[in-house]
């Protein structure tokens, strides 16, 4: 399959079958268009140069880097657990409009992880995972510093047990900011491999929607916490992720606030939600495709400047990218990577955290519902039938389970909104990708 | 002449290791 498209008056082709991605000018993009069969006018493209572009698709197909077969590999089917999220805390000291989880509840009453449930799960997870070395355990919430002793304690717990092993844990951390300072902050600073810190960027977008309990906006509260902790963690991994709704579709200026505010890893997410007046809708794709390429331009330019960032979606490896197999088997949930709740219960992901229909057992069973497993693991690109025709297909490898599930009923109908989004990404990734190369920067 | 290739992958020797939201 080869997808004809143009950002910013540049036009280009990219063949999915292998991953490549061609330049040419719009009469390059018309022919290619004819030669899929669209209805062009191309009257204006003389004989000869239809001979020149003629030639020159004929060579990279001859190369096989066009119209190259798609192969169907077999996804990951992989018994071994690899990840863990540890719902460390079911309560929050913010009171987010938007929250999945309930304002950390997670439609369940609030509920802290004790220590010992924490123990039993890393002990899970290392029994659980085969001849796998590395092992990853995300501490999630609710707010995990309401609960940051057993943070610490299982942090040290889990990395004497991988030390016995030959293992090596990675832990991640997602926070409000709201007490991520002083000793905390030199803790996850110095064991966490990435921490993830919630900031929707300008201040009045920002508090619109993440408030305090008692209604109050919380920019103020937090954001000298977040700059302080970028200031300490240099080098090592972090993203400042913001939430943007359908009340500031003109999102690009609140990545450019986080940018121009110090933060230089950044991740800007569409709200996922019925809320009437927070959901994206999709009359609203075209203004929110507009935004992304208004992006784009600003990405481009603060490279220029010497400002860069890194934003999350405009990152696209084409050349050393993930093997076949993981680009079909996407996120692992429900297969390889599980939630943990409160007291200890287990679920595919943090998504589905709190149904009971998909409760697939319990850190203190020590095993896994099979029937449910199963599922998961046979759920793959290719039983996402709206996928077969989509040139994204293996970079975005069918979309979230829980968000098809969520909205579609089912955890192979992908959720058309989001779709939409991460095309629209993927082709500004693309670009910025034939940017970079044109400047030598990539 | 007038298709300039920006990107295309490097042989894939690896796949389905599992080593790798």
């Amino acid at each position: 399959m080869v997808h004809v498209f143009q950002v910013k008056g540049h036009w280009y082709l990219f063949d999915t079958g292998s991953s490549s991605l061609h330049e040419c000018d719009e009469k390059g993009a018309l022919l290619m268009r004819e030669k899929l069969g669209e209805k062009v006018d191309v009257s204006h493209i003389t004989e000869k140069e239809r001979a020149e572009y003629e030639e020159d698709f004929a060579e990279l197909e001859r190369e096989g880097l066009l119209f190259k077969e798609e192969e169907k590999t077999a996804p990951v089917k992989s018994k071994e657990v690899k990840a863990l999220c540890l719902h460390i805390c079911h309560d929050c000291n913010l009171r987010c409009r938007y929250c999945f989880a309930d304002e950390g509840a997670y439609h369940s009453r609030r509920e802290f992880m004790s220590l010992e449930t924490a123990k039993k799960a890393i002990d899970f997870l290392i029994e659980n995972s085969g001849n796998r070395r590395i092992l990853e355990t995300d501490f999630f919430g609710g707010e995990p510093l309401l609960n940051f002793d057993v943070v610490k304690e299982t942090v040290y717990y889990a990395k004497e047990q991988a030390a016995k092993r030959g293992k090596k844990f990675l832990f991640t951390l997602t926070t409000n900011g709201l007490l991520l300072k002083d000793d905390i902050a030199d803790f996850l600073n110095r064991e966490m491999e990435n921490v993830v810190l919630s900031l929707d960027g300008r201040k009045e977008v920002h508090d619109a929607v993440r408030k305090t309990a008692n209604g109050k906006g919380s920019f103020d509260l937090v954001i000298e916490n977040l700059k302080n902790f970028v200031k300490i963690r240099g080098d090592k991994h972090y993203y400042v992720r913001g939430t943007f709704t359908a009340k500031n579709p003109d999102f690009s200026k609140d990545v450019l606030f986080l940018a121009d505010n110090g933060f230089d890893s950044i991740s800007m997410e569409p709200v996922v939600t019925d809320i009437p007046d927070l959901a994206i809708t999709k009359e609203m794709l075209p203004r929110i495709g507009q935004e992304y390429d208004a992006l784009c331009d600003a990405y481009l330019e603060y490279m220029a400047k010497g400002k860069g960032f890194n934003f999350f979606h405009f990152n696209v490896d084409l050349e050393g990218g993930p093997c076949l197999a993981k680009r079909v088997s996407a996120c692992g949930a429900g297969n390889e990577y599980f939630s943990v709740v409160p007291n200890g219960d287990i679920y595919p992901c943090h998504q589905f955290a709190g149904d009971p229909a998909f409760r697939m057992g319990s850190v203190y069973e020590g095993k896994l519902d099979e029937k449910i497993r199963s599922k998961f693991r046979d759920s793959c690109l290719f039983t996402r039938k709206k996928c077969e025709n989509c040139f994204a297909k293996f970079i975005c490898s069918g979309g979230c389970s829980a968000n098809n599930y969520h909205f579609n009923g089912d955890i192979n109908e992908p959720y058309e909104i989001t779709c939409e989004m991460m095309k629209k990404r993927t082709e500004d990734a693309m670009h910025i990708l034939a940017e970079k190369k044109r400047l030598g920067r990539a | 002449n007038k298709i300039k290739t920006i990107a295309h992958p490097a042989e894939r020797k690896v796949t389905g290791c599992g080593e790798c939201c």
